[in-house]
């Protein structure tokens, strides 16, 4: 009964309880919605880094790191791949080779990591050959005579692989994507010019466009100029196992696009075989092998297991390898915190303040129920009751929403590409999509019953000073 | 045995630098079935001494024996649960819970009480019937009238039969016309249950309903007159 008259007490004042309610709502959503949209740029670029770059597990000869010099190999290569393989955990290994040396073309050059790889066992272990920007080519099918290579985007363009054309095409995409016909005349008088970077090419559209027009649809007329002409070759030069400098032309398989700038300026990869004839490096020379394992999370459990087994080597998880998405994640604990702190503290806040009022408005009423039997404890728990049903209505209405936008914008992204660039330049997609866990909501959930049930006990002890007399009498 | 004894009873306030006997010094004792009325200019004392009967505030000295119980010799949380017992309160108002219906208002006390539902809306049917409100059961107190709300106090006050009912200046509110008709349905209660009612009031037309008269002045009772037709 008690329980029935408290909830009944909340919609007392319909207004008042509401207006808390919607401010716990607003609080509870904002928070874990903005953790939602900070954790997947976390989680994505974990993921991407993790799935692209780097894998769980890196084992490498112990002077590699200090010194990429070619001869630091792993001495007993299957002996680690069979260390790794029996590890609970790990599911898959794949050895590398990784060398040092500079791309060019015949206008420009730069200084790249050039990896030999398994390309059937790369494909199991990383999604880099998913990333390939369709059009370029493949990743590695093509029959050719030529070496070949897999190369980023960015490099491409700082290699001028990658230039901006507006042909009949561009004019039919940029039409499909809705773009104004009048824009797209404009636009059109760039029909022919060939342009080798992507600056030279912005700069011509500002001529042409707005800088309104240019906010809004940069992105679609560069998307719809780039062009890449299939087969083309760059040259890569480096040392061999007798520290002499060689090279070969290489043949550009494909390009692959990812949110990592660096990465797609500095990584890429040849067929082991055709890096392992230009150096001259043995049949069973690996500068490194890489595991990959059930999930991220066990990732600390295992580590150590197979350091203790592969002691002659440097072994190095992701976090280890990349210490600022570990930081990162930790660091996003700590704003979870703070955010939650903040978000807790105004709903205790409204609440506290709410129930005070409402205990004050009811003096006499109080008074009344004192009198006639109801006796402290009874007091006490219809205005926590009140309180608590306050703080958990709100809060579920609060997590309702969040889970409702999470879950549309999880699908769907939130664009960001207006900040795509420097978001980019440091390995963060240009899209989220929101998402937590469930363990969040239930941490979120107790920690509001629990405020809820703390900023009660405030108002609930004013109410049991009141003395039945004093209330009654008080006009 | 009286209802309530009450033996040389007084309550001082030492409020600021004045001290005000509110009782200074009262005697008296109840009977089952006194329909009495406590009557006496305003600041006499008239609701400190109900007070102090019902048990919602102690005496500064002298001692108040409810149907045989020493209202001193109880522990203030025994003394809700006495109340609750043995003593039923109408107020002048604010009497009503105002989110529950007349029915779940009169059902409060025995609720807490915990009689079984049959039995509680039984009873309940009973009593609203009896202040004349049977076809309100639903009604929210602010859908009812003043005078309305009084008889649905009055029938929670006597729902789990009380050794007697208090009520401060019950009619102060009321038109002349409902406080007539409550003071019948509080005089048939008497008649026909036997309740015993203390009221206080200011108004002359309700004092001459009481069969039982007393004066309080200054914290003294200064007259008792019992009223026979
Ligand atoms: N809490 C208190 N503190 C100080 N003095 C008080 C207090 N309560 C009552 N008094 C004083 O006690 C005296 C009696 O008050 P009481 O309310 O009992 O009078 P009353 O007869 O009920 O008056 P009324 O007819 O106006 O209701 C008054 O002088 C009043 O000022
Ligand atoms: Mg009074």
């Amino acid at each position: 009964m008690i329980t029935a008259i408290a909830w009944k007490n909340v919609w007392r004042n319909k207004t008042r309880s509401l207006i808390v309610i919607a401010a716990v709502t607003i609080g509870v959503f904002a928070g874990i919605f903005s953790m939602a949209a900070i954790n997947s740029t976390v989680v994505q670029r974990i993921d991407a880094a993790v799935n692209e770059e780097l894998s769980h597990i890196q084992v490498n000869n112990k002077d590699f790191r200090k010194s990429t010099d070619i001869q630091n190999v792993i001495s007993d290569y299957q002996g680690v791949v069979a260390a790794l393989e029996s590890t609970p955990g790990v599911t898959k290994v794949t050895g590398r080779i990784i060398i040092r040396g500079i791309a060019s073309t015949a206008i420009k050059s730069a200084g790249v990591e050039i990896t030999g790889i398994d390309v059937e066992k790369e494909k199991e272990i990383f999604t880099i050959s998913e990333k390939l920007i369709p059009g370029t080519g493949s990743f590695f099918e093509t029959d050719t005579k030529f070496n070949t290579v897999f190369i980023g985007e960015k490099l491409a363009k700082e290699l001028n692989i990658i230039r901006y054309i507006i042909t009949p095409e561009s004019i039919i995409i940029l039409t499909d994507e809705g773009v104004p016909t009048d824009i797209i005349s404009k636009v059109g008088t760039l029909q022919g010019q060939r342009f080798v970077s992507d600056k030279k090419f912005i700069k011509a559209c500002e001529k042409i466009l707005e800088p309104s027009e240019m906010e809004k649809y940069e992105w679609k007329i560069k998307e719809a100029a780039w062009s890449y002409r299939e087969g083309s070759k760059i040259v890569l030069s480096f040392l061999d196992i007798n520290n002499n400098q060689t090279g070969a032309a290489f043949r550009v398989s494909g390009i692959f696009r990812t949110n990592n700038d660096m990465f797609e300026s500095l990584s890429l990869f040849v067929p082991m075989d055709e890096l392992r004839q230009l150096t001259g490096m043995e049949k069973g020379a690996f500068h490194r092998v890489i595991a990959r394992l059930e999930n991220n999370d066990i990732t600390n459990s295992v580590t150590p297991v197979i350091r203790e087994k592969l002691v002659d080597y440097e072994v190095l998880n992701w976090k280890e390898i990349q210490p600022d998405l570990a930081m990162i994640t930790d660091f996003i604990e700590q704003i979870y915190g703070v955010f939650m702190a903040l978000i807790l503290a105004a709903l205790a806040f409204g609440i506290v303040n709410t129930m005070l009022m409402s205990v004050l408005e009811r003096t006499r009423e109080l008074g009344m129920l004192m009198a006639i039997g109801m006796n402290r404890r009874k007091i006490f728990i219809m205005i926590m009751l009140e309180s608590i049903f306050l703080s958990i209505v709100g809060g579920f209405a609060g997590m309702a929403v969040s889970e409702v936008v999470i879950t549309i914008t999880g699908k769907t992204g939130i664009n960001l590409v207006k900040y795509s660039e420097g978001m980019e330049a440091i390995g963060y997609s240009a899209y989220l999509f929101p998402t937590i866990d469930t363990q969040f909501f239930i941490t979120t959930t107790i920690l509001i019953v629990l405020t809820g049930i703390l900023s009660a006990i405030y108002p609930a002890r004013k109410a049991l000073k009141l003395s039945p007399v004093e209330a009654l009498r008080g006009e | 045995m009286a209802v309530v004894e009450i033996n040389n009873v007084f309550k001082t306030y030492h409020d600021t630098e004045v001290e005000v006997k509110a009782i200074n010094g009262v005697t008296l004792s109840f009977e089952k079935g006194d329909f009495a009325v406590i009557v006496g200019p305003s600041g006499s004392g008239k609701t400190t001494l109900l007070n102090l009967v019902g048990g919602l505030d102690q005496p500064t000295g002298g001692e108040i024996l409810i149907a045989g119980h020493r209202l001193s010799e109880l522990r203030s949380s025994e003394l809700i649960d006495f109340r609750m017992d043995h003593v039923g309160f109408v107020f002048q108002s604010y009497n009503l819970i105002p989110v529950l219906t007349a029915a779940e208002n009169v059902g409060f006390i025995m609720n807490l009480q915990k009689w079984p539902k049959e039995k509680r809306m039984a009873r309940t049917d009973e009593l609203l019937s009896s202040v004349g409100l049977a076809d309100r059961h639903k009604s929210r107190p602010s859908q009812l009238s003043g005078g309305q709300q009084q008889r649905v106090a009055v029938a929670r006050a006597l729902a789990t039969h009380p050794e007697f009912i208090l009520a401060d200046e019950p009619t102060a509110n009321l038109d002349s016309k409902s406080a007539e008709s409550l003071l019948d349905i509080m005089e048939k209660l008497n008649h026909e249950e036997g309740m015993t009612f203390i009221f206080s009031t200011h108004d002359t037309r309700v004092m001459k309903r009481a069969h039982r008269v007393i004066t309080l002045e200054d914290g003294k009772v200064v007259s008792d007159e019992i009223r026979t037709e």
